[in-house]
């Protein structure tokens, strides 16, 4: 069994690592793997968000179905998402999508009787499942101080008189459905940068020269050590491939005194969360979906009803 | 007052400057002051404060006088009774309504919105009925009658006019009303529907044109004075003087003689007999008149011809004669025709001279003075006049409108009275003067211009059409846009390219960028934002001014050295120091002690001073310059900022002048005015562009068109509101990047748009050709969303006494006609209750109507109602929004019913920047298929980069990399025109951003993660949704209804209609052989018939297939009859010939 293996042994290092934030490297894998990572991350893990909508008394400026989607746009905390089931295939409602495995209900009650005008905000949600409530940033820090803040998510704003009672309930769903059950704010990546100074060259320059190549780059890569009046990488991974840097040393005349490749092979990962889930539960609910996908290509690998579970995919597996 | 004028000035001579921010201040006071839509008002009330009564003082005495009739039977107390009639002070009172059952009160806009009533005020005159009664021994006893505030009629009110009830409302009180605080009036509610006024232009009258013909022409030169008296409102009299041709078109010599055309005369007369028939005989006389200075050999010279063709005529009898003798006098004596000849001359020739006797002179002069201008053309001394100078043009609004149309409808009335008063004086009664006066003839006179624009009588001739109509609520700035409309009603066809140009006096009064494409391109024109309309003042004031500064009365001699001096047109006069005069006027006019709309233009050359205080002329505020100085100085600028008195403070210091300014650099010592800000030249919708000054002016155009079309906040009250279609975006956003001149549009408050993250890049190929990709999952979360409201409208109409339709939810069991759609949505009273999901054919409105017995007399008589019902458009969805009953001016039960409707974004949706870039949406891709950033941004819109280049929309990526900056900064960028940002200035700021600083970025293809060869511009740019969406087209059909008349299938999408299989269509199958199908699809497919046609005669026989029988009467043959397929139009066609006694056989064997 002398053939050669390609398998890899990606690694991963975390850089930073907050609740709603993770930064970490990717390394020894390529672009298709963390590509995949990334969009199963956007798409593909499951979270739970308001999907139903009855609404009993609306007589507020907003419609009901204005209302409804931006109830459905309200993150709620999904730590059971992965282990609850998807409506479509629960048994234990036959669908129906009102069952406790599959479903977690909401009401809100707001009336306006004062003569300030009322916020109906995420708080005045009453979940049926204590596990599954709309999204709290006011204990998360920054920026939230002021008790005023702290009022959570404005659904609708409620004028003397004006009434809101609806009853709401949550499904299991994923962001590629609709970004409401998508629980990335963000996920980027980008390729590791490698960037040479040809020292020899920097030192033909002046130290005007040197300022303005530093200051060509829109972010901060390079500075210029006071002590030593060289030109230094500060920061590699601030680099954005704007080639700014690149074309100045060209403009300059000195084609090579700054060099930059992209590793093909090694990705710094940013992660943020919307809140539903914590950004590294995000990261580790994504490589089990990835995981079971693959699995469920490779079980059906053979068989005729690949082609109907996965379609295209299927039948490009078998193909190829 | 002169020097006191001049020590103010350099008082102020050592102030500070003022800077380009401190115009805006000014600019800022101005639209506080004024607001958009101040002309329409202005004019309105103008016609209400004054018009008016002038029009009822011109026409409002009628005398009756008994024609004798004689009444065996009456012997009358007195030989005659006359009765004077005269009506004196008008009135207006605040809009009302009256209910059916007689309750009278006030009407607010909003319920005469909804309940489609007409917003109008009662119209009251006092009017005084004198009876003079004579007796039979010429006694004279004389009776008179008042009677105070008699209603004549009601007069619609224009909205925040001083008759209106919003007038001067702070904000609280309109929204308390329910209405609009950003709506600015302007516009009038007619049964229900807002209409505008559409501005009308036309040609200024009492000015002399001349013009150069192009040859060969019977006349070389022609000079055109349409002339109208300032107090009659008659159409204009038109005088031509024209010089012929050297050469005639027969190839003669004839001279170039000069003739006049004199109104009702048919042919031209030679100027001298015009001159001696008003009594100037000598021909030195005549020359002075016309040349001034007699040492001008060489006007004198053109002069030659025309004295020597009227050689024979030497005194005024003969000239008059000879006039009388051109016109419509065919049996007339002499003396009746000169008399005849001498009533032409006072009455119709140049009437803004004078209609008095005794002006022989002043025409005499003017008509001179036409001549003179004639020949300074002629002699190459001064160009031929250009007709589309707007200098030249008048415009009326709504006020002069409404004054032509209620003189029309005043005299109408007086008509309609005297007629009846005849006929009661005649029989020798007296009359009821109360029960004489139609008010029906003014109410619904103004009604009915106003509800269909047909401006004056129904079916007269010489009506303007589209005068008034329903105002645009797509958007806040179309509404806008739609009350500063200019329309000048020219041959639409004619392909004469002049008077569709963008002339250069048209620079700050029209906007350079706003006209329609197509027919009406450069006809249909748009205000700039600065541009008022004067609304005319008395010439008395003037006048009497003129007459105490001394002019001089005209005198042939002075002349050549002294000025001379119009006053609307009309040459009053001469003076000699014409610069003291103007500055003196001007001084006045700047300390208001002369109405600021007074226009003073001095014509250095041609020595001429006019003054207008007319109507109708554009003006708009500009600096004064003084010595090389603004006049306006910080001082100024800051009582205008701390403004406690509004129209104190540097006020009088914008002049209001016709078509004159001078840029800001005075690098010229002879400036006197300067431009506020150049960007003002543009109108409502050219505003909005950031950086239009960067762009290719169509793609301003085009933009300006679109503005319309975009989806936003049309007015806040819009929840009030029943619009039969509105649109609502979800989330509209103020744009990032805007302009100066928005804030005064409050597109801040009402935008229009979303600030998408847009990146310029080929991605997937799914945004070829002007379409764009959309992020799916911005669409997910709200983006461009928005709401359709269409309402629905009936009323329980009354036919006779008995018959009344009711609202009410029809019965199956014995209603007739009822359609296939679901009845079940429908309340116990007939309407659909709010936040009921309607679809389809569902009906919301449940309507019936009783059949009366006798009627279906032959039917079964289970059906006792017929169904009326309102059902929903059948390719529509959405919910019942809100359902509104209440009564109309009759007091019929009326009620509207909203349904509400959300459109998500979805391929095929049209959307487009503020450049003119319009696109469709090609293709939706959710965030992971979209390329993003490092930083994780992914663009809610990607345009193909093939939509830059060949447009030159530079405008829009300057927007993008400004929006770039001020979403970093979190500030507002400042795009508007004519300013000096650069682009270099905003590329700086980006990189201090921390962004490449032309606003490229590299991006990552969502499919693969790799990275993309190319940097993409990537930045926010505002973005508008536009009202086409592919749900209100998309069509199609398999089968479906057809027409009653022909059988072929219906047209048109809302009536489920086929899709034409046309000629060429036609053509190319016939190509192509395939005759089968060209059958199938032109007759099987449409409206396939049989017919039964008799072999003899080859006419269509009866055939009763049931029974097989055959018979052709005619023929009396019933074996030989054959069975047909012909089209139904076919066969229609063929009965239609027959009922024109024309025979279409159809033969079916050779003959």
């Amino acid at each position: 069994m002398e053939t050669a293996t390609y398998q890899r042994f990606p690694k991963v290092k975390i850089r930073e690592l907050k609740d709603d934030y993770v930064k970490f490297e990717l390394k020894q894998t390529d672009a298709s793997m963390a590509n995949a990572l990334r969009r199963v991350m956007i798409a593909e893990v499951p979270t739970i968000a308001i999907d139903l909508v009855e609404i009993e008394v609306n007589s507020s400026v907003l419609n009901d179905e204005f209302i409804a989607h931006r109830l459905g746009l309200i993150p709620l905390t999904s730590e059971r998402a992965m282990s609850m089931r998807f409506s479509r295939d629960c048994d234990a409602c036959d669908g129906d999508g009102q069952c406790e495995f599959c479903s977690v209900e909401f009401h809100l009650r707001a009336k306006c009787i004062g003569d300030q005008t009322l916020d109906v905000t995420s708080k005045d949600l009453y979940s049926s499942d204590h596990t599954v409530v709309p999204v709290d940033f006011s204990d998360s820090g920054a920026g939230f101080e002021n008790a005023e803040d702290q009022r959570g998510i404005t659904i609708v704003k409620l004028r003397k008189g004006q009434e809101l009672r609806l009853r709401a309930i949550a499904r299991k769903g994923i962001g590629k459905d609709h970004a409401k059950w998508s629980p990335a704010a963000t996920v980027t990546f980008m390729y590791e940068p490698e960037i040479h100074i040809n020292e020899e060259m920097m030192e033909t320059l002046s130290l005007e020269e040197k300022t303005s190549v530093v200051e060509s780059s829109p972010t901060k890569v390079f500075a210029l050590n006071p002590h030593t009046q060289q030109v230094e990488v500060v920061d590699p991974e601030a680099y954005t491939y704007d080639d700014e840097v690149l074309k100045k040393v060209e403009a300059m005349g000195k084609p090579g005194l700054i060099e930059i490749y992209a590793k093909e092979d090694s990705f710094i990962f940013t992660v943020e969360s919307t809140g539903a889930i914590k950004a590294s539960q995000l990261v580790i609910n994504a490589i089990d979906v990835l995981k079971q996908k693959l699995d469920a290509v490779r079980l059906l690998e053979d068989t005729v009803e690949a082609d109907d579970q996965f379609g295209e995919l299927g039948a490009h597996m078998r193909g190829g | 007052m002169e020097q006191n004028y001049d020590q103010q000035y350099n008082n102020v001579d050592d102030e500070e400057e003022i800077t380009q921010e401190d115009a805006w201040t000014v600019i800022s006071a101005y639209f506080e002051e004024y607001g958009l839509v101040r002309q329409q008002i202005d004019s309105f009330d103008q016609f209400i404060d004054n018009t008016m009564q002038e029009t009822v003082d011109e026409f409002g005495h009628i005398e009756i006088r008994p024609e004798s009739q004689h009444y065996p039977a009456l012997q009358p107390d007195f030989a005659e009774t006359i009765y004077k009639i005269s009506f004196s002070q008008v009135y207006v009172g605040k809009p009302l309504m009256t209910e059916a059952d007689g309750e009278t009160r006030t009407l607010f806009p909003k319920a005469a919105r909804l309940r489609n009533l007409t917003y109008s005020a009662p119209l009251y005159v006092d009017i005084s009925k004198r009876a003079i009664k004579k007796g039979h021994d010429g006694e004279e006893v004389a009776e008179t009658q008042d009677f105070a505030k008699v209603f004549i009629g009601k007069v619609p009110i224009m909205l925040h006019s001083k008759y209106c009830i919003l007038f001067q409302s702070s904000e609280k009180d309109l929204t308390e009303l329910e209405e609009c605080p950003y709506d600015q009036g302007g516009y009038f509610i007619v049964s229900g529907s807002e209409k505008v006024l559409i501005a009308q232009e036309r040609l200024s009258t009492n000015h002399v044109y001349v013009f150069k013909k192009t040859q060969p022409n019977k006349y070389a030169y022609v000079a055109e004075a349409r002339s109208t008296a300032e107090s009659q409102n008659r159409p204009p009299r038109t005088m031509f003087v024209s010089m012929l041709s050297g050469t005639s078109a027969k190839g003669g010599c004839s001279g170039q003689y000069i003739r006049a055309t004199l109104p009702y005369i048919r042919a031209e007369i030679p100027i001298a007999i015009v001159f001696r028939a008003l009594g100037f005989v000598a021909d030195k006389h005549i020359l002075q008149w016309i040349c001034y200075d007699l040492a001008d050999t060489q006007m004198m010279e053109l002069l030659r011809p025309s004295l020597e063709e009227a050689f024979v005529i030497q005194n005024q009898q003969v000239a008059l004669e000879y006039i009388g003798k051109r016109g419509a006098t065919v049996g007339f004596t002499k003396e009746k025709r000169i008399n005849y000849a001498r009533n032409i001359l006072q009455k119709e020739m140049l009437p803004h001279v004078g209609v008095e006797e005794n002006c022989e002179a002043k025409k005499a002069y003017y008509f001179g003075y036409i001549i003179h201008r004639l020949l300074l053309c002629a002699l190459g001394r001064r160009a031929e006049d250009d007709r589309d100078h707007y200098g030249n043009k008048r415009i009326d609004l709504a006020g002069p409108l409404f004054g032509g149309l209620f003189r029309m409808l005043f005299r109408k009335l007086t008509k309609n009275l005297r007629g009846h008063a005849q006929k009661c004086v005649n029989k020798g009664k007296d009359f009821n003067l109360q029960f004489a006066i139609k008010a029906n003839i003014i109410t619904n006179g103004f009604k009915y211009s106003l509800s269909t624009g047909n401006w004056g009588q129904a079916n007269a001739a010489g009506t303007r059409t589209g005068v008034s109509q329903v105002l645009n609520r797509l958007t806040y700035a179309s509404t806008l846009s739609h009350l500063r409309r200019l329309n000048s009603p020219i041959r639409r066809e004619g392909k004469l390219a002049k008077p569709r140009q963008l002339h250069n006096s048209q620079w700050g009064m029209v906007c350079p960028a706003e006209t329609p494409e197509g027919q009406a391109c450069g006809l249909m024109k748009n205000l700039a934002l600065m541009v008022y309309i004067t609304v005319g003042s008395s010439a008395d004031l003037i006048l009497q001014l003129l007459q105490d500064f001394g002019i001089d009365e005209i005198s042939s001699a002075d002349i050549s050295q002294a000025t001379k001096i119009f006053v609307n047109g009309r040459w009053v006069g001469i003076h000699h120091r014409p610069d003291m005069l103007v500055s003196t006027l001007r001084g006045l006019r700047r300390q208001v002690d002369v109405n600021i709309e007074v226009g003073v233009v001095r014509d250095i050359r041609l020595k001429e001073l006019r003054i207008y205080t007319d109507y109708g002329r554009c003006s708009r505020p500009l600096f004064i310059v003084k010595n090389q100085r603004l006049l306006i100085k910080k001082k100024d600028i800051q009582t205008l900022q701390q403004r406690e008195t509004p129209d104190d403070g540097g006020w009088h210091h914008l002049d209001l002048v016709i078509a004159r300014l001078n840029p800001d650099e005075s690098y010229s010592d002879t400036y006197t005015h300067c431009e506020i800000h150049p960007s003002l030249i543009l109108g409502v919708c050219a505003s909005i562009i950031p950086f239009p000054d960067h762009n290719q002016s169509p793609r301003n155009t085009y933009q300006s068109a679109m503005g319309k079309q975009a989806m936003g906040i049309y007015a806040t009250n819009f929840q009030f509101r029943m619009d039969t279609l509105a649109y609502v975006l979800y989330y509209p956003q103020k744009p990032l990047v805007t302009t100066r001149a928005m804030e005064h549009l409050h597109f801040r408050q009402l935008p229009a748009g979303i600030n998408a993250i847009v990146a310029i890049a080929c991605y997937s190929g799914y945004n070829q050709e002007d379409s764009v990709i959309m992020n799916q999952s911005s669409i997910d979360r709200g983006f461009f969303r928005s709401v359709l409201f269409r309402s629905y409208r009936d009323e329980e109409k009354k036919s006779g006494t008995l018959v009344k339709e009711d609202f009410g939810c029809p019965d199956r069991a014995n209603t007739l006609g009822m359609s296939h759609g679901s009845y079940d949505k429908l309340d116990n009273d007939g309407l659909a209750l709010p936040g009921t999901r309607v679809g389809g054919d569902d009906v919301i409105i449940g309507k019936t109507k009783p059949i009366a017995q006798d009627e279906a007399g032959g039917q079964s008589s289970r059906n006792t109602r017929c169904d009326l019902s309102t059902s929903l458009r059948h390719s529509e969805t959405g919910v019942v929004d809100q359902v509104m009953l209440t009564t109309n001016a009759y007091g019929l039960r009326f009620v509207k019913v909203r349904v509400r409707s959300v459109r998500i974004p979805q391929i095929g949706d049209k959307f487009s920047s503020r450049h003119g870039q319009k696109g469709t949406v090609g293709m939706t891709y959710t965030q992971e298929d979209m390329p993003w950033t490092v930083e994780g941004i992914t663009p809610d819109i990607i345009v193909n980069p093939h939509a830059i280049p060949s447009r030159m929309t530079i405008g829009q990526l300057i927007e993008c990399i400004m929006g770039k900056v001020s979403a970093h900064m979190g500030k507002e960028g400042d795009a508007t025109p004519f300013t000096d940002v650069t682009v270099d200035h905003i590329s700086r700021a980006l990189h201090k951003c921390g962004y490449q600083m032309r606003g490229f970025e590299t991006m990552y293809n969502g499919h693969t993660g790799r990275r993309l060869p190319a940097m993409i511009f990537l930045g926010p740019t505002y973005y508008q949704r536009l009202k086409h969406m592919v749900d209100d087209k998309i069509h199609s059909r398999g089968r479906g209804p057809a027409q009653i008349l022909s059988r072929q299938p219906t047209e048109g999408r809302s009536r489920a209609g086929g899709l034409r299989f046309g000629e060429m269509e036609r053509d190319c199958m016939i190509a192509h052989g395939a005759a089968s199908f060209l059958k199938e699809r032109l007759f099987d497919q449409s409206d396939a018939y049989r017919v039964h046609v008799c072999e003899h005669c080859g006419l269509i026989a009866i055939a009763n297939l049931g029974k097989k029988t055959f018979e052709c009467r005619g023929c009396k043959n019933k074996l030989d009859v054959v069975q047909v397929h012909i089209p139904y139009a076919c066969k229609l066609l063929f009965q239609e010939l027959m009922s024109m006694a024309i025979a279409p056989r159809m033969l079916t064997k050779d003959v």
